[in-house]
């Protein structure tokens, strides 16, 4: 990619919220009439921080893969998509083909221990009904659906030790 | 005083607090080192430390009553305070504790068995004349009694595991199809949990306020009370921000409930610091939930309004000393509020979020108190509770309190895991909050969203992004890293990155 055919970028938040920033990136932002400066700062006391009128923020980049961010912004956390105008139009017309999620996986919220799975492969569910008990931190949360569906596919058992982000049960959507 | 050294049976932060309250009254203390973390910050506070750093237990020593005692009895510690959690409420390890001669800084063991047993707590209040919602009045053995028992004294109810607390084992039922479901499911949770599977079921009161009563007794049968703490922000029944007083009690309510807390707490001989737990109906109408006898997370509150050192007041009468305040010596001044400051999620709700502090500072001043256990480069580990460090403030009143906590939660700085700051930021501006009419439902039903953050934020959080991608792709001589371990490398490389800048 060279830096002369682009002029702005689009970063999108998970959100569909849209910010415009033209290029060459300055460390200014306007708000209004008025530009302020932006600064991206680090040291031994704060760690890595965002300087913005007189006031520190804590950052840090959780996550990056292609184009895709996730920041922790002030302890909450951003997932944004950076397009280029290009990719932007292209992904417009792929949005617009785009089918149906069919399939939804449940995940691990947090890491903790499997209590018990409460439902069976085949079992219709609602969307919002526990489908498995997880143990962490001297609690017990129950997992829900984020679909109604049919369970497709159980990849744990009770007692499992599990990491975050791990694949619980799979739901095909009604 | 009889009493000299103590072993601390607990960590973290109220470790420290203990220590404080030992040191000023010229009190030896022990401390326990455990592998899971040797390099914790209470272990420098105590005079002594018992290494158990060696063993690999399967449970946490803090849960092992005949290694605790041998501890003690090793050391020459001649009481042991249980702190809270871990062994504080087991009627068992009070009387191991006084069989083996050690004085156990907490109340009778018997006081511990009644009211650790909720059916049995239950009774004691409707022998009493104390109210209580209705509802079984033992144990319930199967669904069919469930169901039966509910139809009879109507929907909404709530199951609850006898030996319970702490918010486990206890499911609310809302009509007789979920019953089974939920039955099961508290029951299994009572059993993992409490090592009894038994549970009972009463009237589920709809939005109540939780308000409870911090009392004292001494062994010679005095009995008083501190006043109130209102703690009805909760979610899945744990605490997130308690204050003393609530708003929601008048001289005339608190007297009444004060003098009931009391009432409950002699009908067991109750001796040392104690908590009485109430729900309060929108009518104004209270009911005896459960009596907590140890120390309180949030028992900080109550120091700031009465004056009183709590700790102090049960190294005292745990060495047999008469109680040296009287009920009308209690007078609550000011306000105080606390937030717990957990390694939680807020946005995946509430779900802790385990890691390693790397960077960590906490305001000061005349109306803020800070109690904490984590410190640069501490851990917050999932065999542990998810506290980083309780912030605590006072105002003149109120309003004023609410004013002083905003300020101190701007001043707060933790990096390393997410926190329950962002709800606390948004808590102090809400609305209802600010009124005070808030209940225990308030986080499930009244905000539609559990934190705060400016357009400003999102916007200086795309720059950030914006400027990783320009930098990765757009820039000639760009570093190539693995983004896979940002987190890691995010120092360095964010250094890396601004020199380049």
């Amino acid at each position: 990619m060279s830096t002369l055919q682009i002029k702005k970028l689009y970063t999108l938040s998970s959100e569909n919220r849209k910010f415009c920033f033209t290029l060459p990136l300055r460390n200014k932002i306007r708000i209004g009439k008025r530009d302020y400066v932006v600064s991206l700062k680090s040291d031994e006391k704060y760690g890595t921080y965002i300087l913005w009128k007189n006031r520190k923020y804590p950052v840090e980049i959780i996550r990056s893969r292609q184009n895709s961010y996730e920041i922790l912004f002030n302890d909450i956390s951003y997932t944004f998509t950076v397009e280029t105008p290009f990719s932007m139009k292209r992904m417009k017309v792929l949005n617009a083909t785009k089918k149906k999620v069919e399939q939804e996986s449940v995940k691990a919220p947090m890491p903790g221990k499997l209590i018990d799975v409460c439902v069976r492969e085949g079992a219709v569910v609602q969307r919002g009904e526990p489908v498995v008990i997880l143990e962490a931190m001297k609690m017990q949360n129950e997992i829900q659906s984020p679909v109604s569906g049919t369970v497709t596919r159980i990849l744990v058992k009770p007692n499992a030790n599990v990491m975050k982000d791990d694949l619980l049960v799979e739901i095909k959507v009604d | 005083m009889k009493i000299k050294k103590i072993l601390i049976a607990n960590r973290g932060e109220i470790a420290i607090r203990i220590i404080r309250t030992a040191k000023q009254m010229k009190i030896r203390t022990v401390v326990v080192r455990a592998a899971v973390e040797p390099n914790a910050m209470y272990l420098e506070y105590a005079d002594e430390i018992y290494d158990y750093s060696e063993e690999l237990p399967e449970i946490p020593v803090f849960l092992d009553i005949e290694k605790i005692i041998e501890i003690a009895l090793n050391t020459g510690a001649d009481a042991i305070h249980p702190g809270y959690g871990f062994l504080a409420e087991n009627a068992y390890f009070a009387n191991k504790c006084l069989e083996n001669k050690l004085i156990f800084i907490g109340p009778d063991p018997d006081s511990i068995y009644k009211m650790g047993n909720k059916t049995i707590a239950r009774k004691i209040a409707l022998a009493n004349g104390i109210p209580v919602a209705s509802g079984s009045e033992g144990n319930i053995s199967n669904i069919e009694e469930a169901i039966t028992l509910a139809d009879k004294i109507g929907y909404p109810v709530i199951i609850k595991a006898a030996s319970g607390g702490g918010g486990r084992g206890m499911r609310i039922v809302r009509k007789a199809e979920d019953m089974e479901k939920f039955f099961i499911i508290a029951s299994k949770e009572a059993e993992k949990a409490f090592k009894d599977p038994s549970v009972f079921i009463e009237r589920y009161i709809e939005n109540p306020k939780h308000i409870e009563f911090q009392i004292l007794g001494d062994k010679f049968g005095n009995v008083i009370h501190l006043g109130e703490r209102e703690c009805s922000i909760q979610r899945k029944h744990q605490k997130l921000l308690e204050e003393a007083p609530s708003s929601a009690l008048n001289s005339d309510l608190r007297q009444k409930m004060g003098a009931t807390a009391v009432k409950i707490a002699k009908a067991v001989d109750y001796y040392s610091a104690g908590t009485v737990e109430f729900l309060l109906d929108s009518d104004n109408n209270f009911y005896f939930m459960e009596m907590n006898t140890r120390i309180q997370v949030e028992h900080p509150v109550t120091e700031l309004v009465t004056g009183i050192d709590l700790i102090q007041q049960q190294i005292q009468i745990a060495n047999g000393n008469t109680l040296n305040i009287k009920q009308e010596d209690i007078n609550l001044k000011g306000w105080a509020i606390e937030c717990r400051i957990n390694a939680e999620d807020v946005q995946a709700g509430f779900a802790p979020d385990p890691g390693k502090i790397e960077n960590l500072s906490m305001p000061a001043g005349p109306d803020i108190r800070v109690d904490t256990g984590i410190t640069v480069g501490s851990s917050i580990i999932s065999s542990y509770d998810s506290m980083i460090a309780k912030l605590i403030v006072k105002g003149k009143d109120r309003k004023d309190a609410i004013k002083n906590c905003k300020m101190a939660l701007d001043k707060v700085w933790i990096k390393g895991t997410k926190t329950t700051l962002p709800f606390f930021r948004m808590l102090v501006r809400n609305q209802k909050f600010l009124e005070g009419t808030f209940t225990t439902a308030f986080i499930e039903k009244d905000i539609e969203k559990y934190y705060l953050n400016s357009e400003y934020e999102e916007m200086l959080a795309a720059w950030l992004a914006t400027k990783m991608f320009v930098e990765e792709n757009l820039e000639e001589n760009s570093i190539q890293v693995d983004f896979e371990n940002g987190k890691e490398m995010s120092p360095w490389l964010m250094n890396k990155r601004m020199n380049q800048f």
